[in-house]
Formats: structure tokens, C-alpha cells, sequence
């Protein structure tokens, strides 16, 4: 039987929301609160108020897969370079969390996993350290520095990149639509596994908002963001221009093999779904754990329930 | 009878261009002959005549070899030319003898020029011509492989043969031997050959005697030599000392007989060995006593020296890696990877299989199963083996076939299934699992077991692991790349494929019932699954899920999908 395609995406969003995850989520703040909290106490009068960043920040989280980001803004004169920043920020993390968590130094930002709790939850907070572009303007600008500390797209390790938090989210706001896609898209990404960069496919999705005319259903609409990455990402002219700054180019951070291998994937992506309407479910499958019961397809909670009879294999037998 | 128009055959010949006719063609038995004078060719200052001899198959070929042959004996220094003086040509098919002829005398004529006029040299190795005899009614032959380091000049010693199998060559027995080592009496070093531990665990039951020459032991590097005394520049005389020493210490076996392999350097170092067999109680030496600087001889001394006698030289192969597989490989990311494969029933045999024979190296299996007779049909299992554990019989058959692949059992193969399936949710274990698995290259899932599939699919891998299943009747064929297994695989099965379960083998009791398909339904499906694997290590490309389905309604085909 053929799946009504819209009506399993948007049963798609509905289950991957956070607010599934209440509790999960509610431990997840604390923990932001906890190391927010020691940074202001740590750096005192030389940052300014940390900002809450990232998807739970744009609305576009998903429930699979997440952390949590929180961005601490350095006052100019703080540090005499952006490594030092970086690395005594590291320094610190590391030393308090030493017993807690595994703290690395990642692209742009420093990755906190704490170790797995009593309900087997593993907690991840990302903090990015940033330093004003110009002394006392962030207040009013928003303007920061980052220290880029390995190889960012074309961006080499050592070296830094200028970007604005606040417009990023301000980017976004507003833009339902453009959300939904993005999170499915996101929970693509999460579930198959996929390289891609979350920031990417957001900019390229509000990209295409601009460019096409994305109307009808659910389906219709993500398959025409889907066909302008397939037909576009690959073009020499392709630019996503960072919103957090316009010299930055984030479609630079996937290379001509990368872009390659995205335009291909969506476009099997679109054909797999259009010749068998099954393969949704491959691409974008429902977050059983929070799968009303009633929608279930049947009483045992099985996918594939329809022979229960003794010795005789279910068609999810595989031969070989 | 007649087997050829020679009217045709004369007047065809006599309008080749370069080519002057100073017998005609007659039969003369079951052979067509002339002679003709090859002329007025650039570069040729004076001519060249040839016999020219026709066989009967003509314009046909014959056991691969072109049916007309062009014999001059005073060629036979120049590349390309048999011992028989005969020149060495190959041209294209025709049933035509018009356009045969004069695409063979075409093709005499790009001889002359080039390596007559244009003396050119081949950059590939030529093996040297050889008579490769029966010796006492019965065929040798002595396979070698490379060895750690290379040979000096006059370096020589003792071998060490493996007994491989007695057959049938040439419609003669044969016996067959690989060469397991050299043990250099110069340096007191042994070398072993780069064989397969199967192969080189295998106990030495006959030795012989090498000598490397470094030079090319054959008139114009390419006739071996045929007579002992054509070798006494080459031979050290130590090594001729040596040789009788033998023979005294072994005066009651002197019928028996001693391969010697004598090497050379081909090109870019490389080492080829020819074999020769002499008997222990007619060796090809005889003792002459030793002379003073005044020509007396000294009484008591003996030096041993070569005589006139024929070479009996036996049957040598180069089967190095490079040879052996030198006709078609799978990549090198995949031959030099340590693979792993779960599971070899139909598909897992196969996929066994056609690595080993396409240059994989190094195999490790797990199966908990046995074989019946009934999954012979469709593996690649062995009637003649019998009931046999899976794993034991293919390690047999897999290392038959290479002796470069290094085949075991990985960890604790029977209950391999059983335990992880048990102990993944514990963290230790399932660390161990984790580390088990990725200290291979690559693992191969062909279990065909949902379960295990969905448990590997849940470790933390740095392995490439990859699942093969396929429906019933072997219709679909689904290969899945970690991490992204159990969710495609399952949704494949259940809600895209047409997998027909109730129209399987017949069940016997509560067993499982199996799958239909035939060795060719599957092995079709396998081998292209393997082809596109192969493509996708070899040019790097990103390890996307596929399925194979085969349509059948007009024509057969197979339709590859990515997803």
C-alpha cells in the first residue's frame, strides 16, 4: 500500500520533537547552566553574558541527535591572540571536568561529553569562544572572532573566522517553512548517517525558500529543496553566504567530491521515493519511541506482523 | 588429397608486392611448401629468402598457433624466432584465404623491419625457449615464488621442494613440486619463498640444488642451452665439487635424481629459475686429476669438470603473485585488506571465493555451521569432502586455490553468534566485540541473521562493514554499508521488495525452511554485488546502499539501485 507521503513527514516532525525529551532536555540545561555559570565566574569582567546557540536556539532541533551550544563572548583586550583564548578555555574545561567528561578541542568550538548518567543518557555541550571584533562593540554590533583550530572547509587550522551568532538566529526567525525542512532534513542527516554539515543544509534550504517557489504539501515542498541542492550544490556560482558574515562562504565547506556526492544522494533520494513510496520510510523514518500506539500498524508492535504463524520465515527474512 | 588450390595459393603469393616466389607451391604430404624471397622493403639492402610451409588447417589456426609458417635457419639469432628457424607471427582471424595470406605475409613483413632492418628490442620479458621433456616417461615440474633477498653471481646451495600432486601432463604422468627454499651454502643463510603459511607449514620431503647464474643460460638469450658444456663459464667449480660429494655420500641411491635450478636475472631484477634433472649416478661431470705448474699431475688431487652430455631440463614455472594473478585482480584496497566474513552458506562462500580468486590476501571466517550434502548445489562446497564444519572445508578449499591467501578462523568461531548476541549489551564486551571486529579492514556480514545483523549494526565500528543478503529465489540482492544496516536492510525486506516467503523449500520438520535459487541465481546477483564493490574501493567512491533486482519478463536484466 502506497504511504501518503506528507502525512508520514509530518508524523515524522511531530515525533521528533524535543518536546518528547522534556526531562532529557531539562538535564541538558542544567548542565549548560552549570558550565555557563563557571565560565562567568572563571572570566568575570572579561566576557560578556554568554548566548544560547545552535538548533534548540534556531527551533530546529531535532530529538535523535543534539547538544546543546553556548557561545562566550571575550571582551577585546582579554587575550593577545584568539589561540590563547581557545586553549586556556580548554585548559579550564578540562581541569573541571576532568572527572565528568571527555573535553576535545573540536573545528571551531570546545566539545564537553559528559560520561553516561544513571539513566544512560550521554550529555554533550558545545562551547564556542569568540572575542569582539572591535573594542566594546559587541554590545551593539554582535561582531566576534573565532579561533579555527583544525581544518574548517576552506578555512585552514591556525587561523579565524569572523562571525555574528545573533544574526545567524535572527537568520532564521520566522521562517516556519523553511524550519520544517530543515529538521527534516536534519533527521536524514541524523538517521543515515550522513556527513553534511547541519549549518549547510539550513542555508541551503532558506537558499532555496528564496530562489524557487516552494508550495503544496509537505512532500512537494521538501522535494523541491531537495531538487534545487541536487541541481544547484554542484554549480562553480553556488555560494551560501554566512549570515554571521558575508565574506564567509559556507558552501566552501564541502569540497567539488562532497558537493558531488550530495547532489547525487538527493537526487536518489527523490527518484527511490517517487518510483516506491516505501523508501520514505528509509530516508526519513518515524522516531519509534515516541510513535502514538494507535498509529502503530498492528497489536504486537512488530513492522512486519503479517505471517505469525509457526516455521514459516516473515518477509523480513533474509536468505544468503 | 588436396587440401589447398595451389593455382590460388601461387598466384596470390605472386602479387604481394615485396615478395618474389622462387619455388612454387606444391603439396608435398599433408604440407603445402614454396619458397619465396622477401625484397624492395625500406631499409633492406639485400633480401631474404624463406620456406614457407602451409598446413592443411589453413586460413584456420591451430591450437592457438597460425597455421603457415616462414623458415629461414640463418635467423635464428634475431628476436622472434623459433628454434626451428621459423619466424614468430600472429595475425587476425579471416576464413578468407586471400586476406589471410596477406595479412600473414603482411605481418612477415613487419618482422623484417623491425627486428631485421630495425634490430628494435621488446620492453616486456620474453621467457627463453626451452625443450621441457618427460624425464624416465614422467613429467617434473618445479614452481617457484619470490623469496626476501636477491642472489649474487656463483651464489649456490641446497632447495627444499614441497610435494604438491602427481597428474596427468601431456597425456604422461606428472609429478609436481613447488620450491619452499633456498639455502645458500656461500652464506649460510636460508631464504624461504613468500608462499602461504598453509603451503609453507607443509614438511619438505625432497631437495635438490640451486645455482644462481645471474647471466642468461641460452644461445642469444633465448635457446636454452642443450648441452652441459655450454654451462662451464656459468657453473662455480665449488659448486661441481659439491655436487660430487653428494653423489659419493649417496653411491646406493644412484638411480635416483636431483633437480638443479639454475637463475637468472630477467629484467628490472626480476628472477626467473629452469630446472634440470640429472641422475645421482650419471652426473653430467667427470674427474680429471689436478697438474702442477709443470703439467704433472699431482697425485691424489682431483678437480671435477663438466662434460659433453645433453641437458634434461624439466619444467619450471614462475608462480609469484605477480604472475599468478598478473590476468585480473580486485583492487589493491581490497587484495591487501584484512577481510572478515560472517557467515558461509551460499552467498558467504561465493563472496569467499571470488575474493581469493581475484588476489585477497588475508581471509579470516565464522560459522557456527555444518555442511550437508544438500548445500553443495548452490556454494562452493565439495561432494567429495562430505558432511564437513563450514569453515573447515572452505579454509581447505580457499587455500588450494592461492597459495598467497592466509585463511583462519576468527576468534571463537562456533560461538561467535551466540555470545555476542548474548553479551552485546554489556560494555566490556561489547568493547571487545568492537576491537575484535575492527581490527579488520573489512567485514562482510553474508549471515543472512537479522538479529546479528541489527547487534553489529549497534557497535561503534572503524571497520567497513558491509551486509549481503537477497530474497527468495535470489530475485533482489541487498548490500548495506555500516552504519546504515538494519533500518535499510529491514525496510527493504519488508515494505520495498517483493520477497516471496511462501513459496520457499520445502520444510523438513520445525527446521527452518530455505530459500530457492539456484549456484547460478545467486552467484549472478554475488558476483555483480562484488563488481560494484570493487569499483566503489578502487575509484573512492561514497558507499551508498544498493539493491540488484532482476527482471525477467522479455530479457533478463539486473537493475542497480542507489540509495
Amino acid at each position: 500500500m502506497a504511504v501518503d507521503k506528507s502525512q508520514h513527514l509530518n508524523q515524522v516532525l511531530e515525533t521528533h520533537r524535543m518536546a518528547h525529551i522534556n526531562d532529557l532536555l531539562d538535564k541538558y540545561k542544567e548542565k549548560r547552566k552549570e558550565v555557563k555559570e563557571a565560565l562567568e565566574e572563571k572570566y568575570k569582567e572579561n566576557i560578556y553574558s554568554p548566548i544560547n546557540s545552535g538548533s534548540y536556539a534556531k527551533h530546529t532541533a531535532i530529538n535523535v541527535k543534539f547538544d546543546l551550544d553556548i557561545v562566550i563572548p571575550f571582551k577585546r583586550n582579554s587575550f593577545g591572540t584568539l589561540e590563547e583564548m581557545f586553549d586556556d578555555i580548554y585548559e579550564f574545561l578540562k581541569e573541571k571536568y576532568k572527572n565528568d567528561a571527555t573535553v576535545r578541542k573540536q573545528k571551531v568550538s570546545i566539545g564537553i561529553e559528559f560520561y553516561e548518567d544513571e539513566d544512560g543518557h550521554f550529555i554533550n555541550v558545545d562551547v564556542v569562544p569568540g572575542r569582539e571584533l572591535n573594542d566594546k562593540q559587541y554590545s551593539e554590533d554582535s561582531n566576534l572572532n573565532l579561533f579555527v583550530n583544525s581544518k574548517y572547509g576552506l578555512l585552514e587550522e591556525k587561523t579565524h573566522v569572523q562571525t555574528n551568532i545573533q544574526a545567524q538566529i535572527d537568520h532564521i526567525k520566522g521562517k516556519g517553512d523553511e524550519r520544517s525542512i530543515i529538521r527534516l532534513l536534519k533527521i536524514w542527516k541524523a538517521t543515515n548517517n550522513e556527513p553534511y554539515k547541519s549549518f549547510f543544509l539550513e542555508l541551503a534550504t532558506i537558499k532555496a525558500f528564496e530562489k524557487e517557489d516552494i508550495s503544496g504539501n509537505l512532500w512537494e515542498k521538501l522535494k523541491t529543496v531537495m531538487e534545487y541542492i541536487r541541481d544547484n550544490v554542484t554549480k562553480d556560482n553556488f555560494t551560501l553566504k554566512d549570515p554571521g558574515n558575508s565574506n564567509n562562504d559556507v558552501a566552501n565547506t564541502l569540497d567539488s567530491w562532497a558537493k558531488t556526492n550530495l547532489s547525487n544522494k538527493m537526487s536518489y533520494i527523490i527518484d527511490n521515493i517517487e518510483r516506491n513510496s516505501d523508501n520514505i520510510k528509509t530516508y526519513f523514518p518515524i522516531n519509534e519511541d515516541f510513535e502514538e500506539e494507535s498509529k502503530s500498524d498492528n497489536k504486537y508492535g512488530l513492522k512486519d506482523a503479517s505471517i505469525i504463524a509457526p516455521s514459516i520465515p516473515s518477509k523480513s527474512q533474509q536468505f544468503g | 588429397m588436396e587440401f589447398h588450390n595451389l593455382n590460388e595459393i601461387n598466384e596470390l603469393v605472386s602479387k604481394i608486392p615485396f615478395v618474389k616466389i622462387i619455388r612454387e607451391f606444391k603439396q608435398n604430404e599433408l604440407f603445402t611448401e614454396g619458397k619465396i624471397l622477401v625484397h624492395n622493403i625500406h631499409g633492406l639492402n639485400e633480401s631474404l629468402d624463406f620456406e614457407v610451409v602451409i598446413y592443411p588447417q589453413y586460413p584456420f589456426k591451430s591450437h592457438n598457433s597460425e597455421a603457415i609458417k616462414f623458415v629461414n635457419k640463418d635467423l635464428i639469432p634475431y628476436k622472434h624466432v623459433m628454434g626451428d628457424g621459423s619466424i614468430c607471427i600472429h595475425t587476425l582471424h579471416s576464413p578468407n584465404l586471400k586476406q589471410k595470406l596477406n595479412a600473414d605475409f603482411e605481418s612477415l613483413k613487419n618482422w623484417v623491419i623491425k627486428y631485421y632492418v630495425n634490430k628494435e628490442n621488446d620492453t616486456h620479458y620474453e621467457h627463453i625457449i626451452i625443450n621441457e621433456k618427460p624425464f624416465n616417461d614422467t613429467y617434473y615440474s618445479y614452481q617457484f615464488t619470490d623469496v626476501e633477498n636477491s642472489f649474487t653471481k656463483g651464489e649456490f646451495g641446497k632447495i627444499e621442494l614441497i610435494h604438491l600432486n602427481n597428474g596427468i601432463y601431456k597425456e604422461k604422468p606428472i609429478s609436481n613440486y613447488l620450491i619452499k627454499s633456498f639455502k645458500s651454502y656461500n652464506h649460510r643463510k636460508k631464504r624461504d619463498c613468500k608462499w602461504s603459511e598453509y603451503y609453507m607449514k607443509k614438511e619438505s620431503n625432497s631437495i635438490g640444488f640451486f645455482v644462481f647464474l645471474k647471466d642468461v643460460p641460452a644461445l642469444y638469450n633465448r635457446f636454452a642451452f642443450t648441452n652441459w658444456l655450454e654451462l662451464e663459464s656459468y657453473l662455480p667449480d665449488n659448486f661441481l665439487k659439491l655436487l660430487n660429494e653428494f653423489q659419493k655420500k649417496n653411491t646406493k641411491h644412484k638411480n635416483a635424481f636431483l633437480p638443479i635450478v639454475l637463475g637468472y636475472e630477467t629484467i628490472d631484477n626480476e628472477i626467473h629459475w629452469i630446472t634440470t634433472l640429472v641422475k645421482l649416478g650419471d652426473l653430467p661431470t667427470i674427474g680429471v686429476s689436478i697438474k702442477d705448474s709443470k703439467g704433472i699431475k699431482i697425485k691424489g688431487q682431483w678437480e671435477s669438470k663438466l662434460i659433453d652430455k645433453k641437458i634434461d631440463w624439466a619444467i619450471t614455472r614462475n608462480s609469484s603473485y605477480k604472475y599468478l594473478f598478473g590476468r585480473g585482480t580486485f583492487c589493491t584496497e581490497i587484495t591487501e585488506a584484512k577481510i572478515l566474513i560472517i557467515g558461509v552458506g551460499a552467498i558467504g562462500s561465493l563472496v569467499a571465493k571470488t575474493l581469493v580468486k581475484c588476489g585477497a590476501k588475508n581471509i579470516s571466517l565464522i560459522d557456527y555451521d555444518v555442511k550437508d550434502p544438500e548445500n553443495i548445489c548452490r556454494s562452493e562446497y565439495e561432494f567429495q569432502n562430505g558432511l564437513y564444519d563450514k569453515t573447515q572445508e572452505l579454509i581447505k578449499i580457499l587455500q588450494k586455490n592461492s597459495p598467497f591467501v592466509n585463511v583462519k578462523f576468527h576468534g571463537n568461531n562456533e560461538y561467535f553468534e551466540f555470545y555476542i548476541k548474548t553479551l552485546h549489551k554489556d560494555k566490556t564486551a561489547r568493547k571487545s566485540y568492537e576491537e575484535s571486529l575492527n581490527q579488520f579492514d573489512i567485514v562482510f556480514n553474508c549471515s543472512a541473521d537479522s538479529d546479528l545483523m541489527y547487534v553489529l549494526d549497534q557497535l561503534k565500528l572503524n571497520t567497513n562493514l558491509i551486509n549481503l543478503s537477497i530474497t527468495n529465489h535470489a530475485n533482489d540482492l541487498v548490500c548495506a554499508f555500516y552504519p546504515n544496516i538494519y533500518k535499510f536492510v529491514q525496510n527493504q525486506f519488508v515494505n520495498i521488495l517483493d520477497n516471496d516467503v511462501d513459496d520457499l523449500y520445502k520444510p523438513t520438520g520445525c527446521w527452518s525452511p530455505t530459500f530457492k535459487a539456484s549456484y547460478n541465481d545467486i552467484n549472478l546477483l554475488v558476483q555483480f554485488a562484488l563488481k560494484e564493490i570493487n569499483l566503489i574501493y578502487k575509484e573512492n567512491r561514497t558507499k551508498d546502499n544498493f539493491t540488484l533486482s532482476t527482471e525477467s519478463d522479455n530479457s533478463l536484466n539486473i537493475k542497480l539501485i542507489k540509495y
